[in-house]
């Protein structure tokens, strides 16, 4: 998988990117699968100093689940400080000039909350999830980072071995993550998606305390943040806490645009890495449009068609039928800019890639001129609704995906006419939407498979494999 | 979602409900088991149904006994992939009309052999309840375990581990670890089958399993969700009401004997540049009279970001990105075990550092703030685990299969709060290993680690691309 997410434990998953959608028009009576209740329900508040507050009421179990969306990632990052964004994240749980290192976590955890945290290329993101009675002591805690944060020499030193081992364990030691890092790396030559999230070795081994306080400065602003509630609790006991806690933080000069855009690709680039590897890895990365982009429900369906599940087109072609590959995935990765969609073979051992690649290249050119059926469609819709339902079950959630909707789409209501938004597309914007990623001028393709046999003889090399 | 209905859904049909679960408990520690509707068939097939319409639903929940406990001798992964192939091709339907018509209505169906039974799981839309229920009859009563698709999966398996070997060689770990820990026990064999054992499997193996063991009397089935509870009874009557008994017998477990002393696996993996290991001796099974009290130690342990083990080999050292620990508890006590990483030439300080926390562990007394903040963890998660429809049909599942009431959920919070300092000491005592006596599973680069390895007892090798979980089998 590209390394587009990179958590603070090996317990998260990936962002959750709402995926929403409906099937069928509804006729006289709406169905239950289509009709989001609950709008009416959440409130927002923006505080003096720019934060904007969003509220969920959902009283189902006694807890509360708490997201502050930070818009910085690894985009706002620069030559010599890249995965400072990601570090940053492991650095806002290691005191403040009111609280030791680790402090946070021993508070949090002592009255019954835990807590998480992610980056990705676009946003930093903190997670608590807390009992209803630990709400006081969750707004006391994310105050006090957001307004006293300090940094430790010994404790930058430690933190530094943790993010190195987690480069280590999901770049160094993955093919996969090794693969994607080259890909992204090699599809952008000005635009900072290329900085991997977690950074390049050097810079890890590098950064200092002056690049941490110049980047908390630059975009902890208040006014960077928003801060998304669901569970036991009440907007105006929200708003109250808020208030107490968060509004007093002085807003500050927003963080500087992002400048640089990724000029046109006018052919296809490709990155070999040769590793120790039984199954033969090919990736091909697209350019695409940015998260908010009109034609972004179009191309979630057309990932789905491709390769959601066992009916998938891509997956029944060449791993069913073929054999070709022993896995397909792919998906569109949505940010403030202009990025990636993403197709990720896992291959047999042995392999022939540049088949495998003739035969991915016949299956995108089928969609791209003969479109999709309406079968595929129609299950593509179905998948993203009952997908979205699952989101909506739980308190987290829902956070989840009213703050992505927030932040990615700029207005956290899209949540609610989701499934009617995903229900117009037709499958005529689905092939347009081929039409327009599948361009080989637009890609790059990434081959990970071992180096070539040594000359020596094949007898002791075939008898390494057992 | 196990009570209120946040979205307020389809309001009118809510005021015909029937079921009521706590809503809102009070406290954390007031988890109550939602109402729910339990009968056995005259085959012996048990079903449990728990309406909840909080959103458009239906999950299911369920195992036939069995598993990978009766995998022939010598041939391990035979459940598995009885597991993998139900939904391909059952039925009427071939492996691609099943596959189309479960996710044509955007439904899922999962099934995966665990120690003691096949488990299954999925979701359907409330408008496909009787799509869903026709699917999964078919998939446990009439899977075709076809010659040609049972080929291609197994073929895709074995490449499934060599890929792990070469992305994520620490998800392997606890198969090595279980091979040597339980060597000559049923939990000894990988659930999903090895490279070799799998390459050696025929579909009359298959065959013959699901002729063996499948059967209404072995399955449990738990609905939860938006449906009508009378409607769903008489649709699962009439669907599974014709199925016969399992025919063979299913064997006893016994217990295995704890590992005394040490010993190490070393699995080579050349280049790797971290070592990933594991720590583990046998634990607890299901039933131990200690569970909230080792609940409470094993968070403050390795259950937590702040736990002693994190602590020590990730805040307090910058050793790793993570380092854990957790037991496992079948019908028989399965294993306890700790897991981490760190770079090459830091394996042998990061295993002196977890050895020492586990020894401080047994000796020194916890500190009673320190229990006071790992119950109100403990309490304080608790809901988010029993949240959605599908987390209780997987909890009823889980009670079902281990024959325990609901007791084992609403008196899981009391229970906690009155483990007292003497409980704790107890069980910290008597389930947690010496670090003296543990199976010790290092896979990294042996050519930079064997020095380091050897100092925790006597050493054995293989290498990675080997076949197999364990170096002794031929």
């Amino acid at each position: 998988m590209p390394t587009a997410s990179l958590g603070r434990t090996l317990s998260l998953g990936l962002l959750a990117f709402a995926t929403l959608a409906a099937a069928a028009p509804p006729r006289n009576t709406v169905p239950p699968e289509y009709v989001v209740h609950g709008e009416d329900q959440v409130k927002s508040l923006t505080l003096a100093n720019g934060m904007k507050v969003i509220v969920w009421t959902d009283r189902d179990i006694p807890n509360v689940a708490l997201y502050n969306w930070v818009r910085v990632g690894s985009r706002n990052e620069v030559p010599g400080i890249t995965g400072l964004a990601h570090f940053f994240e492991h650095m806002m749980f290691n005191g403040t000039s009111k609280r030791k290192p680790g402090e946070f976590d021993r508070a949090m955890e002592a009255q019954g909350g835990s807590n998480n945290a992610f980056t990705t290329d676009d946003v930093t993101v903190y997670q608590d999830w807390v009992p209803r009675a630990a709400l006081d002591l969750a707004f006391d805690l994310e105050s006090d980072r957001l307004a006293n944060l300090s940094f430790d020499p010994k404790v930058i030193e430690s933190e530094r071995g943790v993010v190195y081992s987690e480069r280590r364990l999901r770049t160094e030691d993955s093919n996969e993550g090794f693969l994607a890092e080259q890909v992204q790396g090699t599809a952008f030559i000005a635009h900072p998606y290329q900085n991997p999230t977690v950074g390049w070795p050097a810079d890890i081994q590098g950064w200092t305390v002056e690049d941490l306080q110049k980047f908390f400065k630059t975009n902890y602003a208040p006014n960077n943040c928003t801060l998304i509630l669901v569970g036991d609790v009440g907007a105006e006991e929200v708003f109250a806490l808020a208030k107490k806690y968060l509004e007093p933080i002085p807003r500050q000069e927003p963080p500087p645009k992002v400048r640089t855009t990724e000029p046109e690709q006018l052919g296809e680039r490709r990155v070999r890495v040769q590793r120790d590897a039984s199954t033969p890895l090919l990736y091909a990365a697209y350019k695409s449009p940015a998260a908010n982009d009109p034609q972004g429900p179009a191309i979630n369906l057309l990932f789905s068609i491709l390769t959601e599940g066992n009916s998938s087109r891509l997956h029944r072609q060449l791993v069913e039928e073929k054999k070709l590959a022993i896995d397909v995935a792919g998906r569109f990765q949505e940010g403030f800019d202009p990025g990636l969609s993403w197709l990720m073979l896992t291959l047999p051992e042995g392999a022939r890639v540049p088949a495998v690649e003739a035969a991915l290249d016949q299956a995108l050119a089928q969609v791209v001129q003969q479109g999709v059926t309406d079968a595929e469609l129609a299950r593509a819709k179905n998948l993203f609704l009952s997908g979205f339902w699952k989101g909506l079950a739980t308190v987290n959630g829902k956070a989840s995906a009213l703050g992505a909707f927030e932040v990615f789409e700029g207005d956290y209501r899209k949540l609610f006419s989701a499934p009617e938004t995903y229900r117009k597309v037709t499958r005529e914007d689905v092939q347009k939407a081929a039409a327009l990623i599948f361009q080989k001028a637009h890609r790059t393709v990434g081959v990970l498979e071992a180096p070539p046999q040594a000359a020596a003889p094949a007898a002791p090399a075939a008898e390494a494999k057992p | 979602m196990s009570a209120r209905h946040s979205l307020r859904i389809c309001a009118a049909l809510l005021l015909s409900l029937a079921f009521a679960t706590a809503h809102a408990a009070p406290e954390a520690s007031g988890v109550k088991v939602p109402a729910n509707q339990r009968f056995v068939l005259p085959n012996g097939l048990t079903v449990v149904l728990v309406p909840n319409r909080e959103v458009p639903l239906i999950a299911f929940s369920g195992f036939v006994r069995g598993g990978a406990l009766v995998d022939p001798a010598g041939k391990p992964g035979v459940a598995a992939e009885v597991a993998g192939l139900l939904d391909r091709g059952a039925g009427k339907r071939s492996a691609f009309e099943f596959a189309d018509d479960i996710e044509g209505v955007g439904g899922s169906f999962n099934a995966a052999a665990g120690a003691e039974a096949i488990n299954f799981n999925g979701q359907f839309m409330a408008r496909d309840m009787k799509l869903m229920i026709e699917l999964l009859a078919d998939a446990l009563m009439r899977p075709h375990l076809d010659a040609d698709e049972f080929a291609k999966f197994r073929d895709r398996d074995i490449e499934f581990i060599k890929a792990a070997k070469d992305s994520d060689p620490s998800q392997l770990l606890p198969e090595y670890g279980r091979a040597r820990l339980f060597s000559g026990h049923p939990y000894a064999q990988p659930q999903g089958g090895s490279e070799r054992s799998l390459a050696a499997l025929t579909q009359s193996d298959i065959v013959a399993y699901h002729a063996a063991y499948f059967g209404a009397d072995r399955t449990v089935l738990v609905f939860a969700g938006f449906f009508d509870a009378n409607a769903m009874k008489d649709a699962l009557k009439a669907a599974f009401g014709g199925w016969a008994k399992a025919r063979s017998a299913l064997p006893k477990l016994k217990a295995a004997p704890r590992a005394t002393g040490r010993s190490v696996l070393l699995v080579d993996s050349p280049g790797s540049v971290q070592t990933y290991f594991w720590l583990g001796n046998v634990g607890v099974n299901k039933y131990y009279s200690g569970r909230p009290a080792l609940d409470l130690v094993n968070t403050l342990y390795g259950g937590r970001f702040t736990s002693i083990l994190n602590t020590e080999l990730r805040i307090k050292s910058g050793l790793t990105y993570g380092a854990s620990s957790r037991f496992t508890r079948g019908t028989v006590p399965g294993e306890f075990a700790i897991q981490s990483f760190t770079q090459t030439d830091d394996t042998g300080k990061a295993i002196d550092l977890a050895l020492e926390t586990l020894d401080k562990l047994k000796h020194d007394a916890l500190d009673p703030a320190m229990l006071e903040s790992a119950r109100a963890y403990v309490l304080g998660q608790y809901p988010l685990r029993l949240e959605t429809a599908a987390h209780w049909a997987a909890a009823l599942a889980d009670l079902e299969f281990y024959g325990l009431g609901k007791e084992y959920i609403e008196g899981y919070g009391p229970a906690l709060a009155k483990v007292d300092q003497a409980e704790a000491a107890a069980v910290t005592a008597d389930a947690f290993p010496r670090p003296e006596d543990l199976v010790i599973v290092l896979i990294g680069d042996a050519a930079r680690i064997r020095e380091a390895a050897a100092k925790y007892g006597p050493v054995t090798e293989m290498k990675i691309t080997q076949p197999d979980f364990s170096p002794a089998s031929k």
